[in-house]
C-alpha cells in the first residue's frame, strides 16, 4: 500500500510521461508516415499504464486520457475518446491481472486492442453516417497500429520504470 | 725600469708614434680594427638581444592586435546580429506584404467576400481519421463555426468546425464530415461535394447526387453553388478527376481533386462574412 504522496507522485509521473508522448506526437507525428498513415500514440497512454495497475485506477487514468484527447483532438463525436479509452484501460488492466503479466508483450497486446477498439468505433460512426468503406478503414486501423508499434517499447519502459520506482516493496 | 726608459725611452716613444701613425692611417682608409674586433665580438650578443627585443615587441603588438581584433570582432558580431535581425524583419515584412497583396487581389476579384481574415496553419491533422487544420485565429478575431476557409487563389480549403478564443479548427474539403453544395462550372449541374474515407488518404473527394444524365469530363471545374446561403458561391472546390458509376448503376459520381494544395498550405483566409450573389 503506497502512501498518499507516493500515489500522487506515481500518477503525476504517469501523466508527465503521457504529456511527453503527446508532445512527441505533435512534433514527430507529421514527419513519419507509413503509406500515408501517421503514428497515433494516444491509445498507448490509455493502455500501457493500465497494465501495471488494478482495473479501477487503470480505467480512471484511461478515462482522464480520453477526456484530454477529446479536448485536444478533432473527432467525429465530442466525447469519442472519453467513451473508448476507459474500455481500453479496463481491458488492459484485466489482461495483465489474468492472462499476461505486465510487460512489453502485454503492452503490445493491450495497445493492439486499443487501436482495434478505437478503429472499430470510428468505423461504426462512419457506418452510422452512411460512409463505411470498411476495407479502407481496416487498412488505416492496421497501418496505424503497425507504425505506432515501435513506440510501445519505449513507452512501456518509461511507465514500468515509474511503477518500479514507486513500488519498491514489490 | 728607470734604466730601461733612460736607455731605450726614445725608442719606445718612437715605436709608439709609429703605431699611432699607422693606426691613424688605417682608420682613415678602413674601419678601425679595434672597433671592428669589438663589433665582431658583440655581434652575436646584439643579434641575440635584438631578437629578444623583436620577439617581445612582436608579442606586444600581437597582444595589442588581438585586443583590437577582439573588440572589432565583437563590434562586427553585433553589427551582423543587427543586420540579421533586419533581414529577418524584412523577410517577415515581405511575407506579410505578399500575403496582403494576395488578399488585396482576392478582395478585388471577389467583392462578395466582404470580410476576410488572414490566418496561419499552426497544426495539421493529428489523427488518421479526420482531415483538419488548426488555425491561429479564433473568436477574438471574429472567426465562427461554419465560416469558409480559402487559400490565396480563392480555392476552398474547408470549413471552420470549432472556434476557440485564439484558435480554430478547419475540416478540409476531403474530410468525411464535410458536405457542400456544389456546381459544375461548365454544365451548371448541381451536386453535393463530400469527403469519403476511402479517398481522404489520397486527398480526394466525391461529387455525389449528380443528375442521371450528367455529362462530366475530366478536368471540369467544380465550385460551390452557394445554394442555401451557408457558403459563398463560386469558390473553387476542385477539378473532376474521373467519373464513376455507383454500385446500383443508376447514377454516377465524380472523383474530385481539390484545387487547394492541402499538403503545402501554410497561410489561409477565413471568410467571416459574404454577400449572397444571386
Amino acid at each position: 500500500m503506497l502512501a498518499r504522496n507516493e500515489t500522487i507522485i506515481k500518477w503525476g509521473l504517469y501523466a508527465a510521461v503521457s504529456l511527453l508522448g503527446a508532445l512527441a506526437q505533435g512534433i514527430l507525428g507529421q514527419s513519419i508516415a507509413l503509406l500515408g498513415v501517421i503514428p497515433f500514440l494516444f491509445p498507448l497512454f490509455a493502455a500501457i499504464p493500465a497494465t501495471y495497475e488494478a482495473s479501477a485506477p487503470g480505467t480512471a487514468f484511461a478515462l482522464a486520457v480520453g477526456v484530454f484527447c477529446d479536448l485536444l483532438l478533432p473527432a467525429p463525436l465530442p466525447c469519442f475518446y472519453t467513451l473508448v479509452f476507459p474500455l481500453v484501460g479496463l481491458f488492459s488492466a484485466l489482461l495483465s491481472e489474468s492472462i499476461l503479466p505486465a510487460g512489453y508483450l502485454c503492452s503490445a497486446v493491450a495497445s493492439a486492442f486499443g487501436f482495434f477498439l478505437t478503429g472499430l468505433f470510428h468505423i461504426f460512426l462512419l457506418w452510422m453516417d452512411g460512409k463505411a468503406p470498411a476495407s479502407a478503414a481496416f487498412r488505416t486501423m492496421v497501418l496505424e497500429f503497425l507504425i505506432t508499434l515501435p513506440a510501445v517499447f519505449p513507452m512501456t519502459a518509461m511507465y514500468r520504470w515509474i511503477y518500479r520506482k514507486t513500488h519498491l516493496d514489490n | 725600469m728607470k734604466n730601461f726608459l733612460k736607455n731605450h725611452g726614445i725608442w719606445v716613444l718612437f715605436a709608439g708614434a709609429v703605431i699611432a701613425a699607422a693606426l691613424a692611417l688605417m682608420s682613415f682608409f678602413n674601419a678601425s680594427p679595434l672597433v671592428n674586433i669589438t663589433g665582431v665580438l658583440t655581434s652575436p650578443f646584439r643579434s641575440g638581444y635584438t631578437a629578444v627585443a623583436t620577439w617581445f615587441n612582436d608579442k606586444q603588438a600581437y597582444y595589442k592586435d588581438i585586443k583590437a581584433l577582439e573588440a572589432e570582432n565583437a563590434a562586427l558580431k553585433k553589427t551582423i546580429a543587427e543586420m540579421e535581425e533586419t533581414v529577418r524583419q524584412a523577410q517577415a515584412d515581405r511575407d506579410e506584404n505578399e500575403l496582403l497583396r494576395q488578399l488585396l487581389g482576392l478582395r478585388a476579384q471577389r467583392r462578395d467576400l466582404s470580410d476576410l481574415e488572414a490566418a496561419t496553419i499552426t497544426e495539421r491533422s493529428v489523427t488518421n481519421w479526420v482531415s483538419s487544420f488548426t488555425l491561429n485565429k479564433g473568436t477574438t478575431h471574429g472567426v465562427e463555426v461554419g465560416n469558409s476557409v480559402i487559400d490565396a487563389t480563392g480555392a476552398l480549403v474547408g470549413v471552420i468546425s470549432e472556434a476557440g478564443y485564439n484558435w480554430s479548427t478547419v475540416l478540409t474539403t476531403v474530410d468525411t464530415d464535410t458536405s457542400l453544395g456544389a456546381r459544375v462550372f461548365r454544365t451548371k449541374e448541381l451536386g453535393i461535394a463530400q469527403g469519403d474515407f476511402s479517398l481522404m488518404g489520397e486527398d480526394l473527394l466525391r461529387l455525389d447526387y449528380l443528375p442521371s444524365d450528367a455529362d462530366l469530363l475530366a478536368g471540369d471545374l467544380v465550385e460551390t453553388s452557394g445554394l442555401g446561403g451557408f457558403y459563398p458561391s463560386g469558390l473553387v472546390i476542385g477539378y473532376v478527376k474521373e467519373v464513376r458509376m455507383d454500385d446500383s448503376g443508376a447514377s454516377s459520381y465524380a472523383i474530385v481533386t481539390p484545387a487547394a494544395d492541402l499538403d503545402a498550405l501554410t497561410e489561409v483566409f477565413v471568410v467571416k462574412s459574404f454577400e449572397i450573389v444571386t
